[in-house]
């Protein structure tokens, strides 16, 4: 057949939490980020992978795990909290089938019971409890690229060692192999945070292409012909793909996003405060204080106050999010028609959004992305969806530009994760780094306990590194949780070090530690070593 | 930590973490950041040890009779002779720095500004390069001949939304999501800083020659990490290591700021009090 369609469109989920995993607590508040973003949102999306793989609709998406998020997918404490988190669920969304019949709220009632059991089916008898296997079946089907992300989501441009760039993105090959059974060839950078030539550590690690802002390639030099358009080759001939704006503000625009439509699920009228309390206390956090539990009755409404919330009402919802992807799908079409005409080439639109926006912040999102790859499968030729490595086959000649520094957060640069709330913690995470690149150069081949330690040290420096502990900071929320953690990965890694260097290595401390932060299993402590990044840097 | 569980009672070790972090290291070192085209942030620790050699080479009173700066070196093409000072305390630690010129890189020297002019370097940064933070001058003469539409293809990339991407991410959701609320609501310093460099406009003025200048102030301090503080009666949030910082913009008159701490267990208090007076003239050109 030949080709018709006039461009191209690239849907990009990028999917992360910080690893958060508290093996001290039986019952850990933050652990619920976690699952509530499987129930919503990461177990919703391989419900439509596989519904659609099922009818046959052809689907391109490409989508980040990033390495905290494969550590704690595939961790047996998680994995058994999560059951029974979700079980919890199942067991009030049945009691709450039966106190609805005959209310207003039967059908949204229903909607839940329905929604837990189809969880709990692709959980169990699915995936057998490691979702890991259901993403890397549709990546082995050629229908989803799935790319890494630095180590543990560190940002890059604000550190002052190569080392810890190159152990970050060294760290994330590695896992990437170990869960996807081949090396990624896409990475997300976090927060799409670019520091010029850093892109040497990706190649180094086979790495194909990354992401970027808009004003990282229409910044760049020489001036990028395309704009965000074509992708574009840094001088090490790894591909940034820039991000299209007019799609993001589609769907994450104030006053004309698709999320606040008043038929959309409201998300804070949230059983755990709408309920009798001794019936719902069972389903609470072991303090008994009433908090969102997942479970929300009403619609957004309007501009109404959270007690005069309407009922909300599934299938009308569905069918709104149905409309949106029609309207969406029909704005690609437009612009990539337009696109052509002016450029001359099919254009490729890159479409970036966080992956916990669908099913999470926006419940209806996962239905609405189920629509657009039907849609867009069966309703149109003029645009084909692409994965970035299928873009790069079809395309490999590229301009090649130096792109800007630049991210995706608030006024494009890096004053998100540097300013009055969160400068403090850079001397402490540039001490770690450099006291790890000593030790990892001082011992080239330890064993034992002095291996175990050193190992354990690296984990601690790349925990510390998580941007999102200087986010949050800066946004206010779960502050304190996000300071603590810093401090405490400081600590331990202090702690450690004189204690290596000391050459008096307590046991039960260091085994402590290392059931407390366990992310990596297999890591190397090497990897922080100068002879390694310098090696990369060869390459 | 906000966590609403217990400990495991087989697992009471004490928590390592309840440890305040470090407040230096024992090293005389700086490290230079990039924040923006515009703006970087240094920070440093200068030792005791340091000093004491300084005044043993330069005399006991050297820190008496100079100021102290930081030493800003354009260094762009390797070239180090393009710097300007910025007067500091030694014992802020960290400071923002303010360049003209995007797309340059810089480096950074702390040290003391003796009375003949004279600099004595104490420690040295890294070097960053700033982004220019605009479109390139650079064009490649293969494609010069759709220059001429560049500008619409800015537009068609969406070159106005340039870093309103999460801007209005964060309104949509400090509307319905709540969760970036704070940094809307402005209420950290760091949002007062912010808020009053927008007020920085050049003025619609037809003539060719134009001059603005705005001033800041920069409070800063340190306490024990577990003290009260307040500043003109209002809560400031310590950094773990017991010091902190505020940005306020500066109208013209006098100012009050009284800073006050309490000890953690209420018996014992400090109190500086700081009066910052400003007065400014603009000729009617």
């Amino acid at each position: 057949m030949p080709n018709k369609e006039k461009g191209y469109l690239a849907l990009v989920l990028h999917a992360h939490l910080p690893f958060i995993r508290h093996p001290e607590y039986e019952d850990f508040l933050e652990e619920d980020w976690y699952f509530e973003a499987m129930c919503e949102t990461y177990l919703p999306l391989l419900d439509v992978y596989e519904r659609l793989t099922a009818e046959g609709t052809d689907f391109r998406v490409t989508m980040s795990i990033t390495p905290p998020l494969c550590n704690m997918m595939a961790d047996s404490l998680l994995r058994e909290r999560f059951r029974r988190y979700y079980s919890l669920r199942l067991e009030l969304a049945e009691k709450e089938v039966v106190r609805n019949r005959n209310t207003q709220f039967y059908d949204v009632a229903k909607m839940y019971e329905t929604k837990f059991r189809r969880i709990r089916e692709l959980y169990e008898d699915y995936y057998h409890g490691n979702i890991l296997e259901g993403f890397k079946k549709f990546q082995d089907m050629g229908k989803l690229e799935i790319i890494t992300c630095g180590a543990t989501h560190g940002f890059l441009p604000l550190e002052l060692r190569k080392e810890a760039v190159h152990a970050q993105i060294k760290l994330a090959a590695d896992d990437y192999r170990k869960h996807f059974g081949r090396g990624p060839r896409g990475i997300w950078l976090a927060e799409c945070a670019y520091n010029p030539g850093d892109d040497v550590f990706l190649k180094a690690q086979g790495i194909r292409f990354f992401f970027l802002e808009t004003h990282g390639i229409i910044y760049g030099s020489p001036r990028p012909r395309y704009g965000v358009y074509a992708p574009v080759y840094c001088p090490t001939g790894v591909a940034a793909f820039g991000r299209d704006m007019e799609s993001a503000q589609q769907v994450w625009s104030a006053e004309t996003g698709y999320p606040g439509d008043h038929r959309y699920r409201e998300f804070y009228r949230d059983l755990g405060y709408d309920l009798e309390y001794d019936y719902v206390k069972p389903y609470l956090h072991q303090d008994g204080v009433r908090r969102n539990i997942g479970m929300k009755y009403c619609k957004i409404t309007g501009k109404v106050g959270l007690n005069e919330k309407a009922p909300y009402n599934p299938a009308e919802a569905r069918e709104i999010a149905a409309s949106h992807a029609g309207n969406f799908m029909f704005n690609r079409e437009r612009q990539i028609e337009h696109l052509n005409g002016f450029l001359g080439r099919k254009p490729m639109v890159v479409s970036m959004y966080d992956a916990e926006l669908y099913g999470h912040w926006w419940y209806e999102g996962t239905d609405f992305l189920e629509f657009l790859f039907k849609k867009m499968h069966h309703d149109q030729k003029t645009v084909k969806m692409v994965t970035p490595s299928e873009y790069l086959a079809i395309h490999p000649d590229n301009q090649v530009v130096q792109p800007s520094m630049s991210t995706w957060g608030d006024k494009g640069y890096n004053e998100v994760w540097l300013n009055g709330t969160n400068d403090w913690m850079y001397r402490h995470m540039h001490k770690q780094v450099e006291r790890m690149v000593e030790m990892a150069n001082k011992f080239p081949s330890a064993d034992g306990t002095l291996r175990r330690a050193l190992n354990q040290c690296a984990r601690e420096v790349v925990l510390g590194m998580s941007s999102d502990w200087a986010f949050l900071m800066t946004v206010g929320t779960a502050k304190s949780y996000s300071t603590k953690r810093f401090v405490s990965h400081t600590n331990r890694f202090n702690g450690l070090y004189e204690q290596i260097m000391g050459n008096r290595i307590e046991e039960n401390f260091l085994k402590d530690i290392e059931w407390r932060d366990n992310i990596f299993p297999e890591i190397n402590y090497r990897v922080f070593s100068t002879e390694e990044m310098e090696r990369a840097q060869r390459s | 930590m906000t966590s609403s569980g217990q400990i495991k009672k087989d697992n009471a070790a004490p928590e390592l973490e309840s440890r305040a972090l470090p407040e230096g290291y024992g090293t005389t070192e700086a490290a230079l950041m990039p924040r923006d085209p515009n703006w970087m942030f240094i920070y440093w620790e200068i030792t005791d040890n340091s000093k004491a050699n300084l005044c043993r080479k330069h005399g006991a009173d050297i820190f008496n009779k100079s100021r102290p700066v930081i030493r800003v070196y354009d260094v762009t093409g390797g070239d180090a002779s393009k710097y300007f000072d910025i007067p500091v305390m030694l014992e802020a630690k960290s400071w923002y720095v303010n360049v003209q010129d995007s797309g340059r890189a810089y480096c950074c020297e702390v040290g003391l500004l003796q009375p003949d002019g004279t600099f004595i370097g104490l420690v040295k940064t890294n070097t960053v390069s700033l982004p220019a933070g605009r479109v390139s001058d650079v064009t490649d003469e293969k494609w010069m001949a759709v220059t001429a539409d560049f500008d619409k293809l800015l537009q068609l990339s969406g070159v106005e939304y340039i870093g309103k991407g999460s801007g209005e991410v964060a309104k949509s959701l400090a509307q319905r999501w709540e969760m970036l609320r704070a940094v809307f609501s402005r209420a950290s310093s760091w949002g007062v800083s912010s808020m009053s460099s927008q007020a920085l406009q050049k003025t619609e003025q037809p003539k060719k020659f134009w001059l603005v200048a705005d001033c800041e102030i920069i409070l800063y301090g340190a306490t024990e990490p577990d003290a009260f503080v307040t500043v003109s009666g209002r809560k400031v949030n310590l950094n773990p290591d017991g010091t902190f910082s505020m940005r306020f913009a500066l109208p013209d008159g006098v100012m009050d700021l009284p800073v006050k701490a309490i000890s953690k267990d209420e018996t014992d208090s400090r109190a500086i009090d700081i009066k910052v007076t400003r007065a400014t003239h603009t000729d009617a050109k």
